[in-house]
């Protein structure tokens, strides 16, 4: 049994705590009585992923056994989630590839020849051939690459069908080649309770037309917290979509999750409290910060995004949409939950190296937004850890630094957007369409590796609710340039932040440090 | 008792459109509304009749506000149209070129005031000996011709007597030996023998090798478009070296006052029985009151020193402390000018009078730099960084000392633009080249400055002004103040904080306000300054017959033919290969650089030959590979937004570019522009080196795209053209709105001599990378193995 999260009270025992600072990482000496939320150890993971899978395969959730579903003759087409997911990306073998091996292993007995894979990639950039072939596998890439296994398009006119209007009046669309399946069999990794269920489909497989009905403000500040799917108004748009998608096309699920193990040997003291670091982990801790202290950001780039994470799978469940994502909701949450008591004044959150949107680029500072301020302020339920009006602090180098190939739209809405305004009502109505039409970012969409246009425009929607909740937000050790055009406060260090903080939120004010990595959701009470 | 004099008077002024000619005619219109008329002796120029340049040269003059304001603007017509007529005269001709009507207007004439002249120190030779001694010998012989006997008013300098010590009379000039008649022929006929050598074999082929050096790729009209302005330019410099040597052998400072000199002589040997007045102004400055406090037209002797010491360009200055600086407000020469107008001399004897602060109001040197070291520490200039410059502390060393050290920094300067201009280094050293440029710029200033006021400050003379005070004396107390012209009747504090130097700063339009903070560090977004290039794009918005060109390699791209080719070949040869292939480039590069730097077409065609033998679909595939390795990752967003705005605005946009297909024609599908490049010959399916046409560079690529608008039917006179480099110049050229992104230093010279819009496009930062390929990737083994 793995031990579970814990709330620590810093007293004068309590050693440093980490914080991630991008390709980086810092020690810091809390105040005295801050609250330090530490995520539960790894749980254990399955021993044998393969059998595990077989049996969800055959026996799922509220639907017939897959075996049961395929014929030949008929029109399979696999789904599975792009590489946003899970982070850092897997070590080899991707539990996706395992999944969708067995998947076609059976297609293949029962006879069915028309197969095609799609990477439900919704806006994202396209991936290399590379990188599709670490998600689905040597065996599958070589086989279907590249006729039968592609990348899905959202700006291909061709390639889309519009399906209809959700009793809310959402716009839904579907990639055509799975509109016109026979069976859409999905393959999911769950690492967070946002992922999953109908949002699957309904985001990866479809058009800016559909993304839009629930990627906006109005939506996501409707959303408390959208890592909580019962809370989130976005969820329950993409549930409506994907019941209407459900009606149009069959649509077999199949969800998987796995533990926290998200570093190597070599890193391992980012996920252990540290209390409980070895000489080792303190030895490597000790050479990752003079690493990372003196060296080029181009070299701690590729030292960090070289590590593969030994995930290992915890659950694997078949079936019926919202059965499976029910199933998979209470693992992602037994892993991850921890219970806090009542809200704070400050909240302190590392910001690390890495976001979904990032894979093998530096993160730039609109996805710093979107990560910190976005994602790590959200992973809670009922209420946020942070009181209404609280201070933020956040520790990240906030460089101007850009992926050209990658987020050339962000470049554009970080020099012009952002430089207008930060207020994400206002970019909404004034820019987003422009970009999200833009030809030029259309063409790089399609034919290059870039994000969509409208893509900066959701990853600072997406930091919406914590704007509006927050009394101020701070960045620690950010370029102060940068950071005031993202329009939030820059401290040099931790001492000043809080000093600054007590501005907002009086003297002696009651501090919680969400320790992460590895993920944790705080279940506050 | 002057008011008295003028009335019903019919004066003439030269000089007119001058500093002081159009502050006479406003003070003389403004405060003697008794004079009967003003004639204004105005030559027709080459683009204006002479009425209009009264109009444009004269009465809109801020001069004339002040009773435009009192008047009201119909009233101030009406008075203009009834006092003021044109007469045209044209002193450079014998006779002044007069036709009839314009010889009786001349015979009408009371008072004739002659203020023209050709007032800058280092006027060639043979335009001052013109203007300052042969005008005033003409119009002095026209009028004995008419028989008349007006009054004349000669305005001379002070400083006709050379270089004198100790007290100078009010006197006319002693006889220094010279014939003005043999001066003026030795002065005015240098031109030809001037211009004859310049084209003399030696100088022209060195000057065509400066024009080669420095416009070199712009192609071969550019380079003998300025070989003939080189050329035009030694013609001037040699006649203005001539001027001052001759000059200063016969004693004089410069050019200036030795043709007044003369011109003095000139006037008293022909002026018969015609009395005649001499006014001496020493050095002229701004106004004190009138027509409004600090009214100074033309940056004319302290202005230059004031600012060069405001900007800090002169952080030393040779000259006496203790001497006298004979400075004297623009308002009390005109109230002199009057006054002496007023006051013909009785017989045909000629009576002199100095216009000089000395006597009356000493001012030195010394004081006149603290109260320069106080203003400008209480309002300091600004440099282009928008920081307060200091105010130096000057040690007046000797003349001599000061230039030795001026030119020996000016020769180090020289010798480091030079090497930077021949590094490969392109847009980088932009900033290096633009701090050299400055500091190149401050040098020669500060030379030229010290070479031609240095010996005014040296000055050991003081301007008796005892005529000028006699008339002072006669001047009834009314109209004194009125007519102020004695100078002791202000101070030069005064004069200086609130009068002068708030003049000369606000004339010279330079920074005195701190400005906002730079963009973020390495921001690609646009300066405020290109808002003028995008209000033409949006003047010209919705025009499908505007064009927007752009140069690829370094405008759009920070990339070169080079780079895109080590890349390619290094991608498609295993990792163990690429030494031997690097060090095979690496012997080349110094024959390629030399030949860049004379000729972008010829580097070009030499570079091209490394293809041969390639296969042409494979080099097509790595092109393609290219544009997401290299292309993409190193452009200009800058630029991206630039065409996507042009395209917005409805023009077409092409690309015009010396890179070839295989690496251009992708980046142009994916932006769906047109493109024209280079491409080479394909025999049996192998590229062969050879250029299919000449290389689009230089000339070739004006031609380019003139032939590609009339093809297209668009209007080139509205377009605009993006480049970077000095071979881009004939395309530059042709379009209303050039921009130069990132030029090289000698674009960014030209570009700033024609005042064109230069831009700073940067990379994204974080996306540099060497221009080969990761061997370490699957993509780079798997097309190695294949």
């Amino acid at each position: 049994m793995a031990r579970p999260g814990a709330v620590i009270e810093v007293d004068r025992n309590t050693p440093p705590v980490l914080f991630q600072f991008g390709e980086g990482v810092r020690l810091e000496k809390l105040p005295l009585g801050a609250r330090i939320v530490y995520p539960p150890d790894p749980l254990e993971a399955i021993a044998h992923p393969e059998r595990a899978i077989r049996r969800a395969l055959g026996k799922p959730l509220e639907d017939d056994p897959l075996k049961a579903l395929l014929r030949r003759g008929m029109k399979l087409t696999i789904a599975f989630d792009d590489l946003s997911l899970p982070l850092p990306p897997m070590a080899a073998p991707d539990v996706r590839q395992l999944v969708m091996e067995e998947v076609v292993d059976m297609a293949a007995e029962a006879g069915v020849e028309d197969i095609h894979l799609i990477a439900a990639l919704g806006l994202h950039r396209r991936m290399t051939a590379d990188e599709v072939r670490h998600i689905v596998g040597d065996r599958i890439f070589s086989t279907f690459w590249p006729d039968r296994l592609y990348q899905h398009d959202g700006e291909d006119p061709e390639a889309n069908v519009y399906i209809g209007k959700t009793a809310e009046g959402e716009e839904v669309t579907l990639h055509k080649r799975a509109a016109e399946s026979d069976l859409v069999v999905y393959v999911n990794l769950t690492l967070v309770p946002m992922d999953g269920g109908h949002k699957s489909m309904a985001t990866g497989l479809a058009t800016y037309r559909g993304i839009r009905a629930h990627h906006n403000v109005k939506t996501l500040l409707g959303s408390r917290s959208y890592m909580n799917p019962p809370d989130s108004a976005l969820h329950h748009s993409c549930i409506r979509q994907g019941q209407l998608i459900e009606d149009t096309v069959r649509v077999f699920h199949i969800e998987t999750t796995v533990n926290n193990h998200a570093f190597p040997a070599i890193a391992n003291f980012m996920q252990k409290r540290e209390t409980d670091w070895t000489a080792q982990d303190q030895a490597m801790f000790l050479a990752t910060k003079q690493l990372t202290d003196f060296a080029p950001p181009a070299v701690k780039r590729n030292f960090f995004h070289a590590m593969r994470a030994p995930y290992g799978l915890t659950s694997v469940t078949a079936g019926q949409v919202d059965a499976v994502h029910d199933k998979t909701l209470e693992n992602v949450r037994n892993q991850l939950t921890v219970r806090v008591e009542g809200q704070t004044d400050i909240v302190t959150i590392g910001v690390p190296y890495l976001g979904p949107y990032n894979v093998n680029a530096p993160m730039n500072p609109v996805l710093v937004v979107c990560m910190g301020v976005g994602y790590l302020f959200n992973f809670y339920r009922h209420k946020p850890v942070l009181r209404k009006g609280g201070v933020l602090i956040l520790t990240h180098p906030c460089r101007y630094e850009f992926d050209a190939v990658q987020h050339p739209s962000y470049i554009d809405f970080y020099d012009e957007v952002l430089a207008d305004t930060t207020a994400p009502l206002e970019l909404e109505a004034k820019y987003e369409l422009r970009f999200a039409e833009d030809p030029w970012f259309r063409q790089l969409y399609r034919k290059s590796h870039a994000y969509h246009g409208a893509h900066p425009f959701y990853a600072w929607y997406w930091a919406a609710h914590a704007m509006e909740h927050a009394g101020d937000i701070i960045i620690v050790g950010g370029e102060r340039e940068v950071v005031h055009r993202l329009g939030f406060k820059c401290a040099t260090t931790l001492e000043d932040a809080f000093e600054m903080a007590e501005q907002t939120v009086g003297r002696h004010p009651s501090v919680t440090h969400m320790r992460m990595p590895p993920i944790l959701l705080a279940d506050v009470e | 008792m002057i008011a008295e004099a003028f009335k019903g008077k019919t004066v003439l002024v030269t000089g007119s459109t001058g500093f002081l000619g159009k502050s006479i005619v406003e003070k003389c219109l403004r405060s003697i509304p008794e004079v009967g008329r003003i004639n204004l002796a105005i030559r027709s120029s080459a683009r204006r009749p002479a009425a209009e340049r009264l109009e444009r040269e004269v009465l809109s003059s801020p001069a004339f506000k002040r009773l435009k304001d009192e008047l009201g603007e119909a009233a101030f017509a009406k008075l203009a149209k009834s006092k003021l007529a044109v007469l045209e005269i044209d002193l450079g001709r014998d006779g002044l070129g007069l036709s009839d009507a314009s010889r009786e207007q001349l015979h009408a004439c009371d008072i004739v005031i002659h203020s023209a002249a050709a007032v800058e120190f280092d006027n060639p030779a043979d335009l001052s000996a013109q203007t300052n001694l042969l005008g005033a010998a003409r119009l002095v012989e026209a009028l004995q011709k008419s028989g008349e006997h007006p009054h004349l008013v000669h305005i001379s300098t002070a400083f006709v007597g050379g270089m004198l010590r100790g007290l100078v009379r009010e006197e006319p000039p002693l006889d220094p030996g010279l014939n003005w008649r043999h001066e003026a022929a030795v002065l005015t006929t240098l031109r030809g023998p001037v211009e004859e050598e310049s084209r003399r074999p030696e100088v022209l082929k060195r000057l065509r090798r400066e024009a080669q050096s420095r416009m070199g790729p712009a192609g071969t009209p550019a380079v003998a478009r300025a070989t003939e302005r080189l050329r035009e330019r030694w013609v001037r410099e040699r006649l203005i070296e001539r001027g001052r040597v001759h000059a200063n052998s016969m004693g004089f400072a410069d050019i200036y006052s030795f043709t007044k000199a003369m011109a003095e002589h000139a006037v008293v040997e022909l002026h018969g029985d015609i009395p005649l007045s001499i006014v001496r102004p020493s050095i002229i400055e701004s106004a004190l009151d009138e027509p409004f406090a600090g009214w100074l037209e033309g940056f004319r002797m302290a202005e230059p020193l004031i600012l060069a010491f405001g900007r800090g360009i002169l952080r030393d200055f040779s000259g006496l402390p203790d001497s006298l600086l004979d400075i004297i407000p623009a308002d009390f020469v005109v109230n002199t000018v009057l006054a002496v107008a007023a006051s013909p001399p009785p017989d045909s004897k000629p009576r002199v009078y100095h216009a000089a602060s000395g006597s009356r109001n000493p001012l030195r040197f010394r004081r006149m730099t603290e109260e320069a070291t106080q203003y400008f520490s209480e309002h300091p200039l600004r440099d282009r960084y928008g920081q307060a410059i200091g105010t130096p502390t000057w040690t007046y060393p000797t003349r001599g000392e000061l230039a030795a050290k001026g030119e020996a920094a000016l020769r180090f300067v020289s010798a480091a633009q030079w090497a930077v201009e021949r590094l490969p280094l392109g847009a980088s050293v932009a900033d290096l080249s633009d701090d050299l440029n400055e500091e190149r710029d401050r040098l020669e200033r500060g030379l030229n400055l010290i070479q031609l006021y240095g010996v005014y400050t040296e000055v050991d003379c003081i301007f008796d002004t005892r005529n000028l005070m006699s008339v002072w004396e006669r001047v009834p107390a009314a109209e004194r103040k009125k007519f102020p012209f004695d100078a002791a009747l202000y101070d030069w504090e005064h004069y200086f904080q609130d009068v002068h130097f708030p003049t000369v700063v606000r004339m010279s339009r330079a920074e005195t306000v701190a400005r906002k903070g730079r963009q973020p560090s390495g921001s690609t977004a646009p300066k405020p300054e290109t808002t003028s290039v995008r209000s033409a794009m949006e003047k010209r918005a919705g025009r499908s017959d505007v064009l927007a060109v752009f140069d690829v390699d370094g405008t759009l791209v920070e990339t070169n033919v080079v780079e895109y080719f080590l890349w390619m070949r290094l991608r498609a040869q295993p990792v163990d290969e690429w030494p031997a292939f690097m060090a095979q480039m690496a012997r080349e590069a110094p024959r390629w650089l030399y030949l860049e730097r004379r000729s972008r077409a010829e580097f070009q065609r030499s570079f091209y030959r490394e293809y041969d033998g390639l296969d042409y679909e494979v080099m097509k595939r790595l092109g393609r590979e290219a544009l997401n390795a290299v292309t993409l990752r190193r452009i200009y967003p800058e630029g991206m937004r630039r065409i996507r705005e042009h395209k917005r605005a409805g023009h077409r946009v092409l690309l015009l570019t010396g890179a070839l297909d295989v690496v251009v024609e992708p980046l142009a599908e994916l932006l769906e522009v047109e493109v024209d490049c280079a491409r080479l010959l394909v025999r049996d399916g192998r590229l062969t080196g050879d250029l299919e046409s000449p290389p689009p560079a230089g000339e070739a690529r004006g031609v380019l795209l003139e032939e590609y608008a009339v093809r297209h039917g668009l209007v080139l006179a509205d377009s605009f053209a993006y480049a970077d480099s000095l071979s881009d110049l004939p395309m530059l050229e042709l379009v209303g709105t050039p921009v130069a992104v990132n030029p090289d230093a000698r674009l960014s010279q030209v570009a700033g001599q024609r005042g064109w819009r230069v831009e700073r496009w940067r990379m994204a930062p974080g996306n540099w990378r060497l221009p080969m390929p990761d061997p370490r990737s699957p993509e780079y083994k798997e097309a190695v193995r294949r």
